[in-house]
C-alpha cells in the first residue's frame, strides 16, 4: 500500500473563502480549525496546509509542497520556478481582478513612471516594482513594506505600488493611479518533481479537472422549460446552449421539453424573452460542476 | 453619434425588507454589493441604478417619479395613499417566509374588548393613515400618535392600544398585549412608476425584472425532484406528483425504468418523497432551484 500524500498549499486571506468554496463544489470537504495551519480535508491522500499566498510559490519550489494556489502576482514577485497546472480565474463580479497600480498623492508633482527617478517607493512586492522600473529605466529607491503601504506617501514615501480591488482605499488616503503594473489571476501551480511523479501527476491532473470543473460551473445554471410545438423552432433559436439542447415530446401533446444549460449571466435577458416567446414551466436550477 | 444611456431607477427598501430583496436579486441573477456605511446597494446592470430608502418612504417616492421601480409594503403604499402600479407580491416576511397582519392589539387586561370601546381613547400606530380609515369606518373618535418605533412598549403606559404589525407575535406576548381586531395583510410588494410604465424602454425593463423577481420568489418555496421508476410504477407515480409542471420522463437505455424530473413545493415534498418510496421508487434526488417562470 502506498503512503503517498499529496501536500497543497490553500492561501490564507482574500482567496481563502473562494478556493475553499471550489474545493467544496469539486467535491472536497475541508474544514478550518482556529489557529490550525494544517487544515482536515475528507481525502486521505491530501495534505493542506493553510499559507500565506506569497510563501506557497516559493514552498512548492523547494518541493515541501506539491502543488497549491496563488496568484501570477507572488509567483512573478517571489521568481519561484513552478509548473503552472492551469488558470482557476473566476469571472463572477464579486471576486474582481487584482490589480497591482502605481500611485501617488493627488497633489504630487509626479504625473507618470518616469517623474520617478531618485524617488522613493514603498511596496509589499519589491521585485515587481523592480522589475517594472527596469523596462521603464528609471532608476528609483524601492522600499520593502509590510502592510498598510497607502499610509505612507507623502512623509514614508513618494509613491506606491500596491494591490487594489475597488480602489476605495487609495482615493480614503488621497491617493491618484498612474499606471497598472500587472493584472494578476488565481493559479494552480506545481513543481517539476512531482509533474513527474506518476501518482502525482495523476492526482493533480485529476484535481486540476475538478476544481476548474468548479469554477465553470460558478458560471452556469441549467434551465428547463414547455415550448409549444409550433413556436419550438423558432425558440431554440434564441437559445444559446453551451451543448445542444436536450428536446423531447412529450407524450400525446404537441409541447416538447427542452433543457439546456447557459452561464448564469445570461439568464436575466434569456428567461424574460423566454417567457415572453410562449414558453411555460421555465425552471432554472445551479450547476455545481461543469466539465467541458 | 451620442448613444443615451438608459437608467432604470430601482428603489430598495434599507431596513427590515433588505435582507429578502438582496437575495431574489442575487437568485435572480445579479451581483449585489451593500455598502453599509454610505447606505448605498450596487448591482451588476449598468441600466439600473439603485437607490434606497427608508420603507415607509419608497411608495411616494415611485408615485413621483423619482424612482421607477421598488420593493415596499403593502401597508404603507395604503398608509401613503401614493398611486402606483402594483406589479406582485413577493410576500416574504422578516426572518420567516410570511406575510404579516397590521393588528388592534390592547393590553391583555384592557376592558377594551372591541374598536368601538375606542372611543376618546389613544393608540399609537406607525400607519396613521390605515388607523385613522379604519376607526373612521367604525365611526369611532380616537386620538391617533404616529410613531416609527415599534408601539408595543408604549402601552399601556403612554397609550390605550396599538396598531401594528404583527409576524410571529413575539412583541405581543412579550409586551402582554392581545389581538382584539385584524385591519388587512401585508406582505412585500413589487410597484412601478405610472408615467415609466408608459415609456416602451422603460415598462420592457421593468416586466422582465419583474418576471426575475417573481421567478426568484418562487423558486424558494420549490425544489426540483429527480426519481427512477418502472413502467408499472409509472401510473401511481404521476398522480402523486403536482402538476405545475408537467414532468419529464426519459427512458433508460435497455430497461422497462423511467426516469422521472420536475419540480414540487418543498412543504408537498415532505408528503411525496415517502408516497414515492411506498411506490417503489428509486434513486429519489431533491436539488434546489434558482428561478421557476410559470
Amino acid at each position: 500500500m502506498t503512503e503517498e500524500k499529496l501536500k497543497i498549499g490553500i492561501p490564507k486571506g482574500s482567496l481563502q473563502e473562494y478556493t475553499l468554496k471550489i474545493f467544496k463544489s469539486a467535491g472536497f470537504d475541508i474544514n478550518v480549525p482556529e489557529r490550525e495551519y494544517l487544515l482536515k480535508i475528507d481525502d486521505p491522500e491530501i495534505d493542506c496546509f493553510l499559507l500565506r499566498p506569497q510563501e506557497i510559490p516559493r514552498y512548492i519550489e523547494k518541493g515541501k509542497l506539491d502543488l497549491g494556489i496563488s496568484g501570477d502576482d507572488w509567483i512573478l514577485e517571489t521568481k519561484a520556478k513552478i509548473v503552472e497546472v492551469c488558470d482557476l480565474k473566476y469571472a463572477k463580479r464579486k471576486i474582481k481582478k487584482v490589480r497591482w497600480v502605481l500611485a501617488v498623492p493627488e497633489d504630487s508633482k509626479i504625473k507618470s513612471v518616469k517623474d520617478l527617478q531618485g524617488k522613493t517607493i514603498s511596496t509589499e512586492a519589491v521585485n515587481l516594482v523592480k522589475d517594472y522600473l527596469r523596462k521603464n529605466r528609471v532608476k528609483a529607491k524601492v522600499e520593502f513594506s509590510w502592510g498598510t503601504t497607502e499610509v505612507k506617501p507623502p512623509r514614508f514615501a513618494d509613491a506606491i505600488v500596491d494591490i487594489t480591488e475597488t480602489e476605495a482605499t487609495l482615493k480614503a488616503h488621497n491617493l491618484k493611479i498612474l499606471d497598472t503594473i500587472l493584472v494578476s489571476s488565481t493559479k494552480l501551480i506545481t513543481n517539476r518533481k512531482a509533474w513527474q511523479d506518476k501518482w502525482k501527476k495523476e492526482k493533480i491532473k485529476d484535481l486540476a479537472l475538478l476544481l476548474q470543473g468548479a469554477v465553470k460551473g460558478e458560471e452556469v445554471v441549467n434551465l428547463m422549460m414547455h415550448i409549444p410545438g409550433r413556436k419550438l423552432k423558432r425558440i431554440l433559436k434564441a437559445l444559446p446552449g453551451l451543448k445542444s439542447p436536450t428536446i423531447k415530446k412529450i407524450t400525446g401533446e404537441n409541447w416538447y421539453d427542452v433543457t439546456t444549460s447557459c452561464k448564469e449571466r445570461a439568464t436575466r435577458e434569456l428567461i424574460p424573452k423566454l417567457k415572453r416567446m410562449g414558453c411555460e414551466g421555465i425552471v432554472e436550477w445551479p450547476a455545481v460542476k461543469l466539465v467541458p | 453619434m451620442k448613444k443615451i444611456n438608459r437608467l432604470l431607477k430601482f428603489g430598495f427598501p434599507w431596513e427590515y425588507l433588505r435582507e429578502g430583496a438582496v437575495e431574489l436579486f442575487k437568485k435572480a441573477g445579479y451581483e449585489v454589493e451593500i455598502d453599509e456605511l454610505s447606505y448605498r446597494i450596487e448591482i451588476d446592470d449598468p441600466e439600473i441604478e439603485c437607490i434606497t430608502s427608508k420603507v415607509e418612504e419608497l411608495a411616494p417616492l415611485v408615485e413621483k417619479g423619482i424612482i421607477d421601480i421598488g420593493i415596499t409594503e403593502k401597508a404603507f403604499i395604503l398608509d401613503s395613499k401614493a398611486k402606483v402600479i402594483e406589479l406582485a407580491d413577493l410576500n416574504y416576511g422578516y426572518k420567516i417566509w410570511k406575510s404579516a397582519k397590521i393588528v388592534l392589539a390592547v393590553p391583555e387586561n384592557s376592558k377594551i374588548k372591541s374598536v368601538k370601546d375606542l372611543e376618546g381613547k389613544k393608540i399609537a400606530t406607525w400607519v396613521p393613515k390605515i388607523a385613522e380609515d379604519y376607526l373612521r369606518k367604525h365611526k369611532v373618535k380616537a386620538e391617533i400618535e404616529f410613531t416609527n418605533l415599534p408601539a408595543e412598549p408604549k402601552c399601556p403606559i403612554l397609550v390605550d392600544g396599538v396598531i401594528e404589525f404583527v409576524n410571529t407575535g413575539r412583541a405581543l406576548r412579550r409586551f402582554r398585549l392581545k389581538i382584539i381586531d385584524v385591519l388587512m395583510e401585508t406582505s412585500p410588494w413589487l410597484i412601478a412608476n405610472e408615467q415609466s410604465f408608459q415609456d416602451r424602454w422603460k415598462r420592457e425593463k421593468i416586466e422582465n425584472l419583474a418576471i426575475l423577481l417573481k421567478g426568484a420568489r418562487l423558486a424558494q418555496e420549490y425544489a426540483g425532484l429527480m426519481l427512477h421508476a418502472s413502467n408499472e410504477m409509472m401510473e401511481e407515480v404521476l398522480k402523486v406528483l403536482p402538476t405545475l409542471k408537467k414532468p419529464t420522463v426519459t427512458q433508460l437505455r435497455g430497461e422497462n425504468w423511467f426516469d422521472v424530473l420536475t419540480v414540487a413545493n418543498k412543504k408537498e415534498i415532505r408528503d411525496i418523497i415517502p408516497k414515492l418510496k411506498k411506490i417503489g421508487c428509486t434513486d429519489i434526488i431533491e436539488f434546489p432551484l434558482n428561478k421557476v417562470v410559470i
